[in-house]
């Protein structure tokens, strides 16, 4: 395990605990763990009274970050359980009036930013039924959608429900394909998310309700990471995951080997939330640390060029107002994917590894790319 | 007969769910989670009937046998009538057709299923190795401004740029290609996982087999985990020449597809799951003689097993007997979502659908 429970501060503890009494499993899944809430209370108590030893930085590759991160899930509106895993992984770090994980590097101006979204297009329920099942509605609700197949990638797959009491494993109900034949052809229009009934074993609202399952709770395909071909990595929003993972793994080297940084000022090193809905996290970043002299945004390639597109770019508002002045000349570290927006969206691990030297080397002075 | 027969048709009656964590449950858990989680195309059924042969109690294992189609036979009991008990081994999936010159796979279905569900999706391969080569099944070429449902072609990636690179890998045309599987526990005592589809048959049979004394039986019951159901009953049909006119029935327990679930037409199949194994009475290769339906139903009711009596959709192994009139007295217990990534079952009912097999052989 890594040392960074030596640097927890009492006022994390909960969250910490909450961290640690969840596991992903061997498929990228979080689970609760066995070992009671208060054993690992208990357990970190003790551990955050050792002395604070040199953080693990170098021994946490970008790519395996990739991994962990990619089998979370952060639904626009609802980031806080990965921003909970963000300042565990991250010392220093501290959540912001957003909701953001934000660590600052240096002191005074100028300020830069170096920033990652983490949200993603996502579910949350709308309904429990009185049979059972969960009808859903898509956060954020004003959004492009990565392609008209988007939700159709719901339809007859697992799906996992964050509810009350912890994440609860469902399915999306699909026709049995038996039962469809010598009745006539079925629709071709895509499936939309108007046609989901999430199934998570309850036979009634009520059975739903002892899960913990209510309206709100985020909902989102089961995040499975799959590795294939030599080095590639396969989940959904693997990208923009790739290049929190990039920016978080280039953030702990420089929290781990301080005083590199030549240059004047400070750095704000900041993962934002609510990105596809106004750019609140990103904004507030802005009004409430800025001016920056300039903002470096890591995105996977479709945000990335959202971000460059900025002087068009409806959420960050026009280049002449206050919040959007504030980000400075705006930058983007960019992550490719194969199969952008689908479930096996794709990325490389070794452009990881590249592009979070490339984030370190500008967090210690030197070019941005 | 097992004791908890009794206690779950009372408990099933109340609604109620106390047997989640009963021995019945826990035990067709432990034979179905292994078997979900073992990967079989059709034409590609070594690695389940493997499974299988490691699940069967010692005194079948000792008895198992492979015949030249690949259907794994146990035998118990001797004299007539005989009685023949089919479950299948394979799987849907996909096979490889070819492979591009870019590294990528042609491929082409084995059984019948929603494509959609495999685009955009993790992959397997498997080239008989240990462990299956990873890919991701690709997106559709071309998907435009008004994309239909169901994708006309998709392929398969496994990384690699070059027909070299892939044949290294140790695939080649005919090689079997799933998505990964997982079985995984619902609320209270559902489960939901890829190819119960026939697994649960598969596990309802070594179930009864591990139930049995053989010495006890008083004539024989043979027990016969089919190969590739799924492209045309082909297993059963070997198995039904083998044994021409000699059984006096055949019990085909396989899959009964379910419209238990709020986006299915409510005209028929509608066997909700958790109240038991269902008489898959008429389908489509097959109708029951009434009377063995009253026969079986009677059988049931005697050993306070809940059975529920229905009609779905599909064909049946043991319609392949029908050449020699035997007659087909398929079982199934209820399935949502068949042929899909997130099938769903009540684990209730596959130990019931053991206890049901068991009284076939042994009072039938």
């Amino acid at each position: 395990m890594c040392r960074t429970l030596a640097l927890v501060f009492p006022n994390q503890l909960p969250k910490v605990v909450r961290y640690f009494s969840h596991r992903v499993d061997l498929a990228g899944e979080e689970r609760p763990m066995k070992a009671p809430a208060g054993f690992v209370a208990l357990s970190l108590l003790l551990l955050s009274g050792t002395p604070t030893e040199p953080l693990c930085a170098q021994t946490v590759t970008a790519g395996e970050l990739t991994l962990r991160l990619a089998g979370m899930t952060a639904v626009t509106g609802y980031e806080q359980a990965m921003v909970d895993t963000l300042l565990t992984l991250l010392p220093g770090a501290v959540r912001d009036r957003a909701g953001n994980a934000v660590l600052v590097l240096g002191n005074g101006p100028p300020r830069r930013l170096a920033a990652c979204p983490l949200d993603e297009t996502g579910f949350a329920v709308g309904r429990v039924r009185p049979d059972g099942w969960l009808t859903l509605r898509r956060s954020p609700a004003r959004t492009h959608l990565p392609g008209p197949l988007f939700d159709q990638q719901l339809e007859g797959q697992r799906v996992t429900v964050f509810a009350a009491r912890g994440p609860v494993p469902g399915v999306v109900a699909v026709r049995s394909v038996h039962l469809t034949r010598g009745r006539g052809s079925l629709s071709q229009e895509p499936f939309t998310v108007d046609d989901a009934y999430v199934d998570v074993g309850a036979a009634s609202a009520s059975g739903a309700a002892d899960l913990g399952v209510g309206v709100l709770n985020p909902v989102a395909l089961a995040k499975r990471p799959h590795r294939y071909g030599s080095d590639k990595l396969a989940a959904p929003w693997v990208g923009r995951r790739a290049a929190c993972a990039a920016l978080l793994a280039a953030a702990r080297r420089s929290v781990a080997e301080p005083g590199k940084d030549s240059r004047s000022g400070s750095t704000v090193v900041a993962f934002v939330v609510e990105q596809q809905l106004s750019a609140r996290g990103l904004l507030t970043l802005a009004t409430s640390r800025g001016p920056f002299a300039e903002s470096w945004i890591a995105d996977d390639s479709v945000g990335a060029r959202a971000v460059q597109a900025a002087d068009s770019n409806p959420e960050l508002g026009a280049v002449g107002s206050p919040p959007r002045a504030a980000l400075g000349q705006i930058h983007a570290w960019q992550i490719s994917t194969a199969y952008p927006g689908t479930a096996v969206e794709t990325v490389s691990l070794e452009q990881v590894e590249h592009t979070s030297a490339a984030i370190a080397g500008w967090l210690q002075g030197e070019a941005g790319q | 007969m097992r004791t908890f027969g009794l206690a779950a048709f009372f408990m099933t009656a109340a609604g109620a769910l106390p047997a989640q964590q009963s021995a019945p449950v826990a035990e067709a858990q432990s034979v179905l989670a292994p078997l979900v989680e073992s990967y079989g195309v059709s034409g590609m059924e070594a690695p389940v009937r493997a499974t299988v042969e490691r699940l069967l109690p010692r005194w079948a294992r000792a008895k198992a046998e492979t015949d030249t189609a690949g259907n794994l036979w146990v035998r118990a009991g001797k004299g007539d009538p005989v009685v023949v008990v089919v479950a299948h081994l394979d799987e849907i999936g996909y096979a490889v057709s070819a492979i591009r010159d870019d590294g990528s796979l042609e491929i082409m279905a084995r059984g019948g299923f929603f494509p959609s569900l495999f685009e955009a999706e993790p992959a397997l391969i498997h080239t008989g190795a240990a462990t299956p080569v990873p890919g991701v099944f690709m997106p559709r070429d071309s998907i435009g401004p008004t994309p239909g449902r169901t994708p006309s072609h998709f392929r398969v990636d496994v990384g690699t740029a070059s027909r070299g690179a892939t044949e290294a890998l140790g695939i080649k045309v005919g090689s079997t290609i799933t998505m990964p599987k997982q079985y995984v526990r619902l609320a209270g005592t559902r489960a939901t996982g890829r190819s119960f589809d026939d697994r649960v048959g598969c596990t309802a049979l070594i179930l009864a087999l591990r139930g049995l004394d053989p010495a006890r039986l008083r004539h024989e019951v043979i027990f016969i985990f089919s190969v590739r159901e799924e492209v045309g009953l082909e297993g059963a049909a070997v198995a039904a020449a083998a044994l021409q006119g000699r059984p006096t029935r055949v019990h085909a327990i396989d899959t009964f597809v379910s419209a238990d679930s709020p986006i299915e037409p409510q005209a028929f199949a509608v066997a909700p799951i958790g109240r038991g194994p269902v008489v898959r009475a008429l389908d489509n290769s097959a109708v029951t003689p009434p009377p063995l339906v009253d026969s079986l139903a009677h059988l049931a009711r005697a050993r306070n097993i809940p059975l529920q009596i229905g009609t779905t959709n599909g064909g049946n192994d043991g319609s392949t007997f029908a050449p020699w009139g035997v007659p087909d007295v398929a079982i199934g217990w209820p399935l949502r979502y068949s042929h899909s990534p997130a099938e769903v079952i009540d684990l209730r009912d596959v130990a019931h659908l053991a206890d049901v097999v068991q009284a076939i052989a042994e009072r039938w």
